[in-house]
């Protein structure tokens, strides 16, 4: 029992973790999703101000975002636009993150032997 | 190799738990046994002796453990005689109790602020300033505790019961309540460990325990009758003179009673006489660096000194470590704490005055009617009884009590080892047998596996022990079969085993490691890195060809700290650069931070089992 837990302890000590590309994607993908569709109501819920012309205006600076995600608007259907494509956005950086670090373990590790 | 039960004849050398357990297992097994005793009582240092109906323990047995089979065997044999006991054992130092496992309060009420503040200074200095290399039970202790504590609580009794400076001992022998503690298992220890159904039932276990209702050597009586009326025969008085070998294996021993020797064949032989003994005793005799090995391995001593005293009640304890260094008292006994059928009359009182020696050295040697005298004076001289009130008193020399961890027994031991494990039809077993510092309950198990290999098993009997898990690993309400299963850990490692044992832990083993291995820096700072520039320069480019005014207006706005960019191809470079610097950065705090946070974590786990495993440190010196 020692000797598989020195061989345990010595990987927990000197190994370094892998990333779950798909997992860690996941949840990158639904922190992002989750920050954007919290937002938006935020600003619904919190209101807005009346511009010039007596609209009222909600969150323009967060409705830059509709320039890249295209349909988004700070309403509550954008905000589960937005939640989408936040989920996609995070998703995608988190998988590439993932990528990257997994692959220059590798890199280390090949290097190592 | 003999494979029929009945064609089977086990000589069993040593009537003390160990070799008496190997009976009662092979009884019920059905294989016939003979068991060879030197002294008239059985229980070797579990005996209980009986002196005008006062009965007292070699040193005081609590029958505690976590290894099922063997509580099994003990409510199997005792049934209603066994006594579930509170317990209490406090240490006592200058005429005060402290109470032990060590509680603040308590501490600070009987050493005073000033001597408190100066512990925890002390103890606060080792955890800063540790002494390095850690080489000798000193130094462990110190590291640990302070120097405070230990030159308190620690140093006075230790070297009273081993006869040898503190500074002399090795810290080896200390490191072994927590060796198997490591990082890995301190962490699984704390994820998997399961909350108690009943809190009171972990309370119970350590503030009680069972007690057999006329002293340990109850169990041992009960024990030989059983075996008796089976298969077994116990022979008393009977020391073993010599051990016929030939050819890797056992052939007979040589008895001797009143006089008369006698040759007696078997087809397995245990051994739990002492192995300085056994290798002398071996005809034709082993090499002489065998011999040699042996003369190495010492054991200490113990007399214990009965008083009887004319008072009901002396103290509350069913034992007190007395740390002292005035007396020369290591620890004392009251009986009837322990039990109250220990006494005839409930109005007196017997202790047990226990002194640790060595065989034939100065205070061994003393007349039992001045052992007698100098405990009645040292009673007096601690203040629980005046020498008027002690009626009676005995003498009971226990000699090998204890096997010695000093620099030389362990490579002598695995020297002896070595060669004995050659001889396939002989199994050591208990904790003189195996020259290991066994409990009770530890020497019963090593015979239960002595016998589960005459019966075609493979158990590694010096690994019973051998690390902290083992012990955890016996759980409560599993069956036989499974515990036994467990215990496959204990037999040698073969291939097919370890990659069996491998993959059944593998899944629980792999998330923990996966989970708590270090997030390697700089490769998640690269990473993020690379991301954060990908996205910049992505979104750059995309408004570059997309050209709205309103967002490019917002986009410049990160030439405030990005100085540079814009939104262009260059821009893009430019602030993507900026980003997998900041991204860098970022991911570099990000997996510092996380692999701190998860150190210590670690770190915590480690000390709390580590502080579990030291709590009862003076009930194993």
């Amino acid at each position: 029992m020692n000797e598989l837990n020195e061989d345990e302890e010595k990987r927990l000590l000197t190994e370094a973790v892998k990333l779950d590309a798909t997992v860690f994607g996941l949840i990158l993908g639904l922190i992002i999703g989750l920050i954007i569709f919290i937002a938006t109501n935020w600003l619904i819920i919190a209101g807005g101000h009346v511009g010039p012309g007596g609209e009222v205006i909600i969150g323009p600076h967060l409705e830059l975002l509709g320039q890249f995600f295209i349909g988004y608007k700070v309403s509550f259907v954008g905000s589960i636009i937005g939640f989408v494509y936040g989920f996609a956005a995070g998703s995608i950086f988190g998988t590439l993150i993932s990528w990257v670090y997994n692959k220059i373990i590798y890199l280390r590790n090949t290097n190592n032997k | 190799m003999l494979t029929r039960k009945e064609d089977k004849k086990v000589i069993i050398i040593g009537g003390g738990p160990a070799g008496l357990t190997a009976a009662y297992e092979l009884n019920k097994s059905g294989i016939r046994s003979e068991v060879f005793e030197k002294d008239d009582i059985v229980g070797g240092i579990s005996r209980t002796v009986n002196y005008k109906g006062y009965r007292f323990d070699i040193g005081g047995h609590r029958f505690f453990t976590k290894v099922k089979v063997v509580q099994d065997m003990w409510d199997e044999v005792l049934r209603k005689d066994f006594l579930l006991r509170d317990r209490l054992s406090r240490i006592y130092y200058r005429k005060k109790f402290f109470n032990y496992p060590f509680e603040v309060k308590n501490a600070v009420f009987g050493l005073g602020i000033f001597n408190s503040l100066l512990i925890v200074l002390s103890y606060l200095r080792a955890q800063v300033i540790p002494i390095r290399p850690e080489n000798t039970f000193e130094q462990w202790i110190i590291n640990r505790f302070g120097y405070r504590l230990y030159k308190i609580f620690f140093k006075t009794y230790t070297e009273k019961v081993w006869g040898i400076p503190c500074s002399e001992i090795s810290s080896e022998w200390a490191a072994q309540r927590i060796k198997g503690l490591s990082l890995f298992s301190a962490l699984k220890n704390a994820l998997l460990k399961k909350p108690p159904a009943d809190k009171n039932v972990i309370k119970t276990l350590i503030n009680s325990f069972h007690y057999p209702k006329l002293g340990p050597g109850m169990m041992w009586e009960k024990v030989r009758e059983i075996v008796e009326e089976g298969l077994c025969r116990v022979h008393m008085n009977s020391g073993i003179e010599k051990i016929y070998w030939h050819n890797d294996a056992v052939l007979a021993v040589e008895t001797c009673k009143d006089r008369t020797t006698t040759r007696i064949s078997g087809t397995d032989f245990i051994s739990s006489m002492p192995i300085r003994e056994l290798i002398a005793k071996l005809e034709p005799l082993p090499p002489s660096e065998i011999l040699k090995a042996g003369d190495k391995l010492n054991y200490r001593d113990f007399i214990t000194v009965s008083l009887i005293i004319d008072k009901k009640t002396i103290f509350e304890d069913n034992w007190i470590y007395i740390h002292d260094p005035n007396v020369k008292v290591g620890r004392i006994q009251n009986f009837k704490n322990w039990s109250p059928y220990m006494v005839p009359d409930p109005e007196k009182t017997s202790l047990g005055m226990e002194y640790f020696c060595f065989e034939n050295d100065e205070f061994w040697s003393m007349s039992n009617e001045n052992l007698v005298d100098l405990a009645k004076n040292e009673l007096e001289k601690l203040g629980f009884a005046k020498k008027s009130e002690i009626i009676d008193g005995t003498v009971v020399r226990m000699p090998k009590a204890y096997p010695v961890y000093d620099e030389e027994y362990k490579k002598a031991l695995e020297q002896i080892k070595e060669f004995l494990g050659k001889i396939s039809n002989l199994q050591l077993v208990g904790r003189n047998g195996m020259h290991k510092y066994n409990n009770q309950d530890h020497s019963m198990l090593t015979s239960m596996l002595a016998v589960k290999n005459i019966l075609g098993g493979h158990f590694d009997l010096w690994k019973v022990n051998a690390d902290q898990d083992y012990h955890e690993e016996i759980k409560e309400n599993e069956q036989l079969d499974k515990q036994l299963s467990d215990l496959s850990s204990t037999q040698p490692l073969i291939p097919s085993a370890f990659a069996m044992k491998k993959s059944s832990g593998s899944l629980i083993e792999k998330a923990i490691i996966r989970v708590f291995s270090r997030l390697d820096k700089f490769a998640f700072a690269v990473a993020v890195g690379t991301a954060s520039f990908l996205f910049l320069f992505l979104a750059t480019i995309f408004l570059e060809f997309k050209g709205d005014q309103n967002i490019v207006q917002s986009m410049l706005l990160l030439n405030n700290y990005f100085v540079g960019y814009d939104i262009s191809i260059k821009g893009a470079f430019i602030g993507g650069g900026y980003c997998f610097l900041w991204g860098f950065i970022s991911g570099w705090l990000f997996a510092y931070i996380r692999n701190l946070s998860l150190g210590f974590v670690i770190y915590k786990e480690k000390k709390k089992l580590e502080n579990q495993s030291l709590k009862d440190l003076l009930d194993y010196i």
